[in-house]
């Protein structure tokens, strides 16, 4: 008999909110947080998601005094301090923490290395927080979990795969429970990154749309607290939902671009599906990768005709909320997902207007109450690393 | 379920005879400063096109995983699986210049070439595998991460697994180290692959028995107690140990050689998989039954534990 991944508990901060209330406040809302944002002195502002926080503020919420720390791991100590809750180490309980992070201390970095180069002081010091594994390492001290505690970077699918891991490891009985993951800050390096290659809408990023041009970045985190059968009877905690099936492959076509065909994509979808016992049909709601690129959507909407004919789902991409939150989303996305089976709604796509030619696919625009039984989200990186998750009642 | 898990190719590439060689643990010595790397042809195992753009640890691994899979046979395995502790730095660094020095346009490569799981991606480009592929970093015990996770995709029911590691050293990093103070060490880069399967075959290197991981404050003595009695051992068992980084109280006790890798590969954050290489070296002479403990202390925060076992003759 498999063990499932039981959700109990889940924490998420982004640039719509601060916790899970607010996010889900301004899912309901239609409000977006994405904004004009500065990113240096002298640079032109850019469409960000933004957490409305600064790292003092964040340090100071948290009660955490033990500088330099980067603001990734300031996001993910508090998305995983809402997630862990009330909850203690037990005797007897393996628990463990996967984060996830593409950019980890890089926020910090950047600044030092600018003075670096600069010829002016630079402060060795803050390089301490520059390794992603540090970020896990961090939130572990605050939450006193100890053991197993790792970090998976897979670009965009980072969060995606911290969760599957997780589900992994409670499967194979080496942890009881897991605080899984992601999070990373927005960066010069990011911004510049995209820029670079064409793909950053100066605008409002129009997921799913045919006039779309590209994303807006975002920053953020999220955690779930995943527990096995035993961890539940020892902790009494109530599970809002479970992660069932996982998909993760290779679409090894390009460095960057998804292939046209959305091999790896269609993959990873129709493996999470038949790993979580499940059929197409069974899908009530998807929350795709839609990050708004011209490139991303068009194969992500040809995988999803692949996997599900002429009956796709309700599905939307949440993107336009908060920013591509890179190793982030996979997490965040996740909470989105279990709130729509909580809440029993399908969250909408913001900022669509005409379906994309060659597919047709129109995503949900507007709140919907609908019974969510079972939900779909995707999750896709560069370095063609694709990873979908099912999450069910 | 528990599987047999069995190293079928080992490949690494670093300042010692470990590329395309076998039985050199035998005869290393200790790495000095100003010592290269022996690095191979890579247009023998890489794609000339794709070579041109690739930075060093791209071409080690890209290189190495070949290499491993060229030894055991495989065309595609069904997972590949990398650790690393700080990734793709050259182009990290690169990238960090262009757009903090740059005005315009600036190239996109480095930036596509600088995230961590670029190693793993490129591996899976360069043999146009569509399997399970993913990037562990956790400082000084990615190794160990990766290499649990290729167990579990065996106990999974995954055929052949290609698990390995990858850091690289850029001269900023010394610098670094300087400042901080560790001016004694040599840092440097260093590649590691291996190919795990889980049936017994005559292609065996190695068995590698178990692998455990702890982050946070714990008895190393203890840990290392519990971990062989988790198998049947005691300390006066083991036939040799792999450690790197300060030793603490943990390793006292041993009757059988203790060898430092660090001191041998050179320091970077996954120097256990040249430990874990050389254990397997070590086994394909010393024979059936003979055990290799690899404890790597890298990091004062972690430890990371493996067991290998000589393959029964």
């Amino acid at each position: 008999m498999l063990t499932d991944a039981y959700v109990t508990g889940m924490g998420v901060i982004s640039a719509i909110g601060m916790n899970v209330g607010e996010n889900l406040h301004a899912l309901l809302h239609k409000h977006t947080g994405i904004a004009a944002v500065k990113t240096a002195f002298g640079k032109e502002a850019v469409m960000a998601g933004r957490v409305d926080s600064d790292d003092e503020t964040l340090a100071r919420n948290l009660g955490f005094s033990r500088f330099p720390v980067s603001r990734t791991s300031l996001l993910g100590m508090t998305a995983a301090l809402e997630a862990w809750g009330d909850n203690r180490q037990i005797q007897g309980l393996k628990t463990g923490l996967i984060s996830s992070t593409s950019v980890g201390g890089m926020d910090k970095s950047e600044v030092f290395y600018g003075d670096f180069l600069g010829g002016g002081h630079a402060d060795y010091g803050v390089l301490v927080c520059h390794d992603s594994g540090t970020t896990s390492e961090s939130i572990a001290e605050l939450l006193g979990i100890s053991g197993y505690v790792n970090t998976i970077s897979t670009a965009c699918s980072s969060g995606a795969n911290a969760i599957m891991l997780g589900a992994r490891l409670l499967r194979s009985g080496r942890l009881d429970r897991v605080l899984v993951g992601g999070a990373d800050a927005l960066t010069r390096f990011t911004i510049n990154g995209f820029e670079s290659l064409m793909i950053y809408d100066r605008e409002w990023t129009r997921p799913f749309d045919e006039s779309r041009v590209g994303l807006n970045l975002g920053e953020g985190a999220a955690f779930l607290l995943m527990e096995s059968e035993r961890s539940l009877r020892m902790t009494g905690n109530l599970p809002v939902g479970r992660v069932t099936g996982w998909g993760n492959a290779a679409d090894a076509y390009h460095q960057t671009a998804s292939s046209p065909e959305g091999k790896g994509a269609a993959l990873a979808i129709s493996e999470a599906i038949r790993s979580a016992g499940l059929t197409p049909a069974d899908i009530s709601y998807i929350n795709a990768h839609g990050t708004g690129t011209p490139n991303n959507d068009l194969s992500e909407s040809v995988a999803l005709k692949n996997i599900f004919g002429a009956s796709v789902p309700f599905f939307s991409s949440t993107k336009a909320f908060t920013g591509h939150t890179l190793a982030a989303a996979g997490a965040i996305e996740a909470v989105y997902s279990l709130l729509a089976i909580r809440e029993g709604m399908i969250w909408p796509n913001l900022n669509f207007a005409e379906a994309i030619c060659d597919t047709g696919l129109i995503p949900v625009t507007e709140p919907v109450r609908s019974t969510v039984n079972a939900v779909l989200s995707n999750s896709f990186g560069f370095g063609g690393n694709n990873s979908s998750l099912v999450f069910t009642v | 379920m528990k599987s047999r898990v069995f190293v079928n190719a080992a490949s690494t590439i670093s300042h010692q005879p470990t590329f395309g060689e076998k039985g050199f643990s035998g005869s290393l010595t200790r790495l000095e400063k100003g010592s290269e790397l022996l690095q191979p042809v890579y247009r023998e195992y890489i794609d000339p096109v794709m070579l041109r753009r690739m930075s060093r640890i791209l071409r080690m691994g890209v290189a190495s995983a070949s290499d491993a899979l060229r030894q055991a046979g495989v065309a595609s395995p069904s997972g590949i699986i990398v650790g690393t502790g700080l990734g793709c730095l050259q182009d990290t660094e690169k990238f960090l210049t262009n757009f903090l020095t740059l005005e315009g346009l600036i190239p996109p490569t480095a930036f596509i070439l600088s995230t961590h799981n670029t190693i793993a991606g490129q591996i899976s480009l360069s043999l146009g595998c569509h399997s399970y592929n993913i990037t562990h970093t956790q400082n000084a015990v990615s190794f160990e991460m990766a290499l649990l996770d290729g167990i579990m995709k065996l106990e999974e029911g995954g055929n052949e697994i290609l698990v390995g590691a990858a850091d690289e050293h850029i001269p900023f990093l010394d610098k670094v180290a300087a400042e901080w103070g560790y001016d004694d060490c040599v840092l440097t880069s260093g590649v590691s692959f291996f190919v795990l399967c889980g049936s017994p075959s005559e292609k065996n290197l190695a068995e590698v028995v178990d692998t455990t991981i702890f982050t946070g404050t714990c008895d190393r003595k203890e840990m290392i107690n519990s971990f062989l009695d988790g198998h049947g051992l005691k300390r006066e068992e083991v036939d040799l140990v792999l450690r790197g980084g300060k030793p603490s109280e943990g390793l006292a006790g041993f009757s059988c050689d203790v060898v430092d890798y660090a001191a041998l590969c050179g320091l970077y954050p996954t120097a256990p998989a040249f430990g874990f290489h050389y254990g397997i070296d070590f086994l394909g002479s010393a024979g059936s039954g003979k055990k290799v403990l690899i404890v790597n202390e890298l990091n004062p925060l972690s430890l990371g534990l493996i067991l290998l076992i000589g393959i029964e003759a």
